[in-house]
């Protein structure tokens, strides 16, 4: 087929030229910001009339330990000394300067992947607290061979039980899996400090005398009953009791005013209501707010609100089946996951690498990606490091499942759409109309194995 | 069962006379039963029927965008005499510091300054954490920034390919490290500036260094990563503090597109048209197979056009090439999270996706096929791939792959057409009758009008030079 295209003098009327007669279709504003926004909508939305929502649990005893912090002096790593209040045994220990002297007193050491941290069997005479780097820990098994029990990252500890002086074994090989910085506190320094400060001293010796409470794996305080049985026991009495403190979660908001010329309102609104559709755009930009809240608030958001024991760090970097399967079993009925769509691809390279083809699975009429019949969904809110590193979150959903919630108000005043709200705020000397937008928004976990997060996903390992 | 001794017979038929009609003669009173006339030059079509057609009443379609500062960067091209390469001068305008920058006389000096250099697969071009004294262009080859991950070791940053360039930060400051390795994944060659004389030129060239200051001054400006101007919001906040007030701006000169034609004139002779239409109308064949050739010709600009054809009217940031060569399911992935906004389908040449297929049979992978539209077609990810043999193959056998979301609602890629034409004869093509000329020929004017828009750049992703006859 040929385009024919002749110099020859113009004989009528051009396409330019009538193109000043005719009326040009006009798309909407368009606006590269928007997402999907799954967060938003796969959460269930519980309305909270008052502005504040509690969540009852039963009473529960701190059990296990916290997560240490550290900072860099150039190379070299310190442990931030109230952070070792952490440590199970120091809790609720306020002395500060025995705790800085303490924190001094720790070395620093470095281990390149492969190399034994501590190995089963030898004696326990060290606290080892992992600054930075990935460290598996490997029991002995069934059969004599090593079994993997688990992988502790940066902020994690090990040989607590040193404090308590009591002589015991490793029981298990830590070896480290990526360069590692650890501080380690020999046992022969830690006696010579206990046996300097009297107030550490009587801590640890009130500490190990308090009894154990009743309580079940999870920590809430045991209830009590009597199964199994023969003839005519006493049956146990009890009651659950209650945390007496419990969480109040109030609504946090995004807001912004709006503002548009009365001008521009009143006269340019055809085809396309110019107040409406700056509305339009700002909102969707509150929307997008609200998940980068809902995941990245350092109060409320899901990054920050997951449980200690429920952060899993990846065995290796790259986002394997085993990390996700890991995550997975950590919770009944997972309903999603959330990643980074870089982390999805990454997890993508790792399935085609060991030769396996997650199936798909459609969601409100979309195809998105299932690991063992979970769908990945992807969330572009989720930081990635500079390093390339990110983390993936998996939740159970809704009031009933005791799982993750959104929370929203019941119905405001000048309702836009649930949960949020167009307000007039007058015109001003200058002609311009001021409108205040707000978002009400906050998310809560009703139980803390409702969400799990799996750190130190690295998107960009070859 | 009787058989019938075939031997026999034909030895028999070559003496005796024939004793009934033969088939020849009895071809002359029957009529033959005849096919409509085909054509090979038909082909699935599958963008004309994926991409979701707006109308467009007064043949110009605006997409209006909110205001963005430009972010994404273009790319660099080269004029190449025998081994010598150079790059053109006005095309340095796409490094970022120097977009705008007009002065005609210094960007020919320093397109003067730029060395060749060839690299061999595994070369270091820049080391991690060493000084960063050069500008480096790409001019042929595919190189891979490798960056230091979160314990020490190594994580690919991206990968670059022709026309692309690093370093050009060197050009606002000199006390800049490397803060990648780039690696030379094939053979390369490589356009590369060293600081030393681009200051220089900076030193006598007045409006380049007022040019650059006005670029640091810019480069503050409050934008989204996305690069549209920011809208103000405040969260999170307790008690009552002043909240920012803002407004949505828009794009100043929106792009708008103009429905393009496909055209022809057919001609059909009148005798013919008045007589042999028994039982076949001859006019309806020749148009039938002229639209056809029309459609065809219609799916190949909405691809290749170079004013609105999709390959070309993709963002820059919306281009990757493959890692290595041909199109891994890893390559799938990375253009996956180009397009992660709910994608619709791939779009590949057929030998793009057997190339696709083999390098899936190599990782062990067999992925499933989707239902669309009743056909079964190969998927990746659940998203569609199909068939689309307009995408053009180069001599070297590369190709690329298209990924889209489609729709207007999901702000994706839309096909552009205007129905209710006159003497309309399918929607958004016409068929007008021009004329008998002299020689009792009668014309018909053939035209079909279309456009494609993509309404937001991340609605497209190509991936680029996907080699299909790479083996092992």
């Amino acid at each position: 087929m040929t385009v024919t295209e002749e110099p020859a003098p113009q004989q009528s009327l051009g396409t330019r030229a009538a193109k000043t007669l005719a009326t040009t279709t006009k798309s909407l504003p368009q606006m590269r910001g928007i997402t999907p926004r799954w967060l938003l909508s796969q959460l269930p939305w519980v309305e909270v009339p008052a502005g504040t929502y509690r969540v009852n649990r039963r009473l529960t005893y701190t059990v296990g330990d916290g997560k240490v912090s550290f900072f860099n002096t150039g190379a070299r790593v310190q442990v931030v000394p109230a952070e070792l209040t952490e440590l199970e045994l120091l809790r609720g220990f306020a002395d500060e300067q025995a705790l800085s002297v303490l924190a001094n007193a720790f070395e620093q050491r470095e281990y390149e992947p492969g190399d034994t941290i501590v190995t089963a069997g030898s004696s326990l005479d060290h606290l080892v607290l992992v600054a930075h780097g990935k460290v598996d820990r490997f029991g002995i098994g069934e059969y004599g061979e090593e079994t993997l029990l688990g992988t502790s990252t940066d902020g994690d500890h090990f040989g607590a039980e040193m404090l308590a002086g009591v002589d015991e074994t490793w029981s298990f090989t830590a070896r480290a899996t990526t360069r590692v910085t650890v501080l380690v506190l020999p046992g022969a320094t830690w006696t010579r400090l206990n046996g300097r400060s009297e107030p550490l001293r009587s801590h640890v010796r009130e500490v190990l005398a308090q009894p154990r409470k009743p309580q079940n794996k999870a920590g809430e305080a045991s209830i009590d009953l009597t199964a199994g049985h023969d003839g005519e026991l006493t049956l146990s009495g009890t009651y659950v009791d209650y945390d007496p403190s419990p969480r109040e979660y109030e609504l946090a908001v995004a807001q912004t005013i709006l503002r548009v010329h009365t001008r521009v309102a009143d006269l340019y609104s055809k085809p396309m209501d110019q107040l409406e559709q700056q509305l339009r755009l700002t909102v969707e930009a509150v929307r997008e707010r609200q998940e980068y809240e809902l995941v990245n608030n350092t109060d409320f958001g899901l990054l920050h609100n997951a449980d200690l024991k429920q952060r899993i760090t990846t065995r290796n970097g790259p986002p394997t089946p085993h990390d996700l399967d890991d995550l997975l079993t950590r919770r009944r009925k997972t309903r999603f996951f959330l990643a980074h769509p870089r982390a999805i691809a990454a997890f993508g390279r790792e399935c085609t690498a060991a030769g396996i083809y997650p199936a798909t699975a459609e969601l409100d009429g979309k195809r998105v990606q299932t690991w063992r019949g979970v769908p990945m969904l992807p969330c572009d809110k989720i930081p990635v490091s500079e390093t390339g590193t990110t983390s993936i979150i998996a939740m159970r959903t809704g009031e009933d499942d005791y799982g993750v919630i959104g929370l929203r108000p019941a119905e405001l005043p000048d309702q836009y759409q649930p949960g949020l709200n167009v307000r007039f705020m007058g015109i001003g000397s200058r002609a311009v109309t001021s409108y205040l937008v707000s978002g009400y928004h906050s998310v809560a976990v009703l139980v803390p194995d409702a969400l799990g997060v799996l750190d130190g996903v690295e998107i960009g390992r070859a | 069962m009787t058989v019938t001794d075939p031997v026999d017979s034909a030895n028999q038929t070559e003496e005796q006379p024939q004793l009934s009609l033969g088939r020849t003669a009895a071809r002359q009173l029957a009529t033959t039963t005849k096919s409509v006339p085909q054509m090979q030059g038909i082909s699935s079509r599958w963008l004309l029927k994926v991409l979701p057609w707006v109308e467009v009443s007064g043949g110009t379609y605006r997409v209006n965008r909110r205001l963005s500062y430009a972010v994404g960067d273009g790319r660099v091209t080269f004029s190449t005499t025998g081994a010598e390469v150079r790059v053109i001068p006005p095309e340095l305008g796409e490094l970022a510091p120097l977009r705008g920058y007009e002065d005609e006389d210094v960007l020919i000096e320093l397109a003067g300054r730029f060395r060749q250099h060839e690299y061999e697969p595994g070369d270091a071009l820049v080391e991690f954490g060493s000084q960063a004294d050069q500008v480096f262009l790409i001019a042929h080859g595919k190189v891979s920034k490798v960056g230091t991950g979160e314990y020490g070791d190594q994580t690919v940053l991206g990968t670059l390919a022709d026309g692309d360039y690093f370093g050009e930060v060197v050009l606002l400051s000199g006390d800049e490290i490397w803060e990648f390795t780039a690696k030379a994944v094939t053979s390369c060659t490589v356009l590369s500036l060293p600081r030393r004389d681009f200051e220089e030129i900076l030193g006598r060239a007045e409006s380049l260094q007022e040019h650059l200051a006005e670029y640091a001054a810019i480069g503050e400006a409050s934008r989204n990563e996305h690069g549209e101007a920011e809208i103000e919001l405040a969260s999170g906040h307790d008690g009552e503090p002043d909240l920012p007030g803002t407004f949505v701006d828009y794009e100043a000169k929106p792009r708008e597109y103009e429905l393009s034609v496909a055209q022809t004139v057919l001609r059909v002779h009148s005798r013919v048209a008045d007589l042999y239409n028994q039982p076949m109308n001859q006019v309806e064949q020749q148009l039938r197979l002229t639209i056809e050739a029309l459609r065809e010709r219609q799916e190949h600009e909405l691809i290749n056009n170079r004013g609105f054809g999709l390959l070309h009217n993709a963002d820059f940031a919306q281009r990757v090439p493959t890692r290595t060569g041909p199109p891994t399911p890893d390559d799938l992935d990375e253009l996956l999270t180009l397009v992660w906004k709910d994608p619709a389908v791939f779009l590949a040449h057929p030998k793009a996706i057997a190339a696709f297929g083999r390098e899936c049979t190599k990782a062990g992978i067999y992925p499933d096929a989707v239902d669309l539209g009743g056909h079964r077609v190969p998927a990746w990810r659940g998203i569609p791939i199909l068939p689309c043999n307009k995408i053009p193959v180069s001599e070297t056998r590369t190709s690329s792959i298209l990924l889209m979301r489609t729709g207007e609602q999901a702000q994706g890629v839309v096909g552009l057409h205007q129905t209710g034409l006159p003497d309309e004869y399918q929607p958004g093509l016409n068929v007008r009758f021009m004329g008998i000329s002299e020689k009792a020929i009668i014309s018909y004017l053939v035209s079909a009008y279309y456009s494609a828009a993509v309404l937001v750049p991340d609605a497209l992703a190509i991936l680029e030079s996907a080699e299909l006859g790479r083996e092992g």
